[in-house]
């Protein structure tokens, strides 16, 4: 990777736009990618302009790479104000925006905010649910300590606390 | 229990809990579903199909990992004395919100992601940081991703906050999870 796409992917890192979950969100997506375990879910809230329904303000969280931090910062300041057709036709390479070009063992992490970005727009109200062979496997890296809000976990109580 | 070529990977992972972080460190087995593994395949048939993974060599690299991994616990009642002497040590949840809402640490904090943003942007990376999980074993995770950003004193509480509630406050109670 060039120093340049470096000191760019490092001042996007230093200062990311917009992560965190969003509460009441119109559309949620998640993607996990094969080939390096990282996972990114995107957070889509709308508005309506005049006729056209926008997307006010989209949020992300990633345990992923760097890079995919940065490209999922640039691309939700990107979308805002597009509606979900004009931000589906956005290329990857588009979505790394001031980026620039990414090396090729990058291009990878663009296209995980695509994917993410693709399954929020399309309509997935939740993330989507496992696949059968997954279910039954270990929960990933990712899974452990990036999980966000209620779990669906009941707790037990062993004994009455002691005083 | 001794682990072996054909123990299977639910027993590797509860002998070796960070088992799944080293072998996807250094193999690329097991850090998402993709790549992941089922917990009643042997560890030598997670090697064969990971194209003929030399069973032995990775067996080793788990223990390896296994021992540089121990240097990051804290026990608790070295934890509470930490704490007291220096305030500002951070305490970081990983468990599931149900869990931190039903028992936590007072002054701890529950990972999410806006504190995930602080973190990383804002404390520095000589703060001391300390990794709260249930019983011990999914800490080192967490703790494996501060470190590699950067962070210098990362610790997990050794048997996480069931082992809090049993050797510095029993007035936290002691839970399982249930289905």
């Amino acid at each position: 990777m060039s120093d340049d796409l470096q000191q760019k992917i490092s001042e996007a890192i230093a200062d990311p736009k917009n992560i965190g979950e969003m509460p009441n969100a119109d559309a949620i997506g998640t993607v996990g990618n094969a080939a390096c375990g990282e996972m990114l879910r995107m957070w889509i809230k709308y508005k309506q302009e005049g006729d056209r329904k926008v997307i006010d303000r989209a949020t992300f969280q990633s345990f992923g790479c760097e890079t995919a931090i940065a490209v999922a910062s640039l691309a939700t300041e990107l979308i805002k104000g597009k509606t979900a057709e004009e931000a589906l036709a956005l290329k990857p390479e588009e979505l790394s925006g001031e980026l620039g070009p990414l090396p090729p063992m990058k291009i990878h992490c663009a296209e995980l905010v695509e994917g993410a970005l693709r399954a929020a727009l399309q309509g997935n109200e939740s993330p989507p649910a496992p696949s059968a062979s997954a279910a039954t496997q270990s929960p990933s890296l990712l899974d452990k300590i990036a999980a966000p809000g209620k779990s669906g976990v009941k707790i037990e109580f062993l004994d009455p606390p002691k005083s | 229990m001794t682990i072996g070529p054909q123990s299977p990977m639910r027993d590797v992972l509860e002998a070796y809990p960070g088992a799944q972080r080293a072998l996807f460190r250094r193999y690329h087995v097991g850090g998402c579903a993709s790549c992941g593994f089922q917990p009643t395949e042997t560890l030598a048939q997670v090697c064969e199909r990971n194209n003929n993974l030399p069973v032995t060599e990775v067996l080793d690299h788990i223990q390896t990992s296994h021992e540089q991994d121990a240097k990051l616990f804290i026990a608790p009642t070295d934890l509470a004395k930490l704490h007291e002497q220096h305030s500002d040590v951070k305490l970081v949840d990983v468990r599931s919100r149900e869990e931190f809402e039903a028992v936590h640490i007072d002054g701890s904090l529950l990972l999410s992601q806006p504190v995930m943003q602080e973190i990383m942007g804002k404390w520095p990376r000589t703060q001391t940081l300390v990794v709260i999980d249930h019983q011990g074993k999914t800490a080192l995770d967490a703790a494996a991703y501060f470190l590699g950003h950067g962070f210098e004193n990362v610790r997990c509480i050794r048997g996480g906050i069931d082992a809090w509630s049993q050797e510095v406050d029993p007035k936290l109670p002691r839970y399982r999870l249930g289905s």
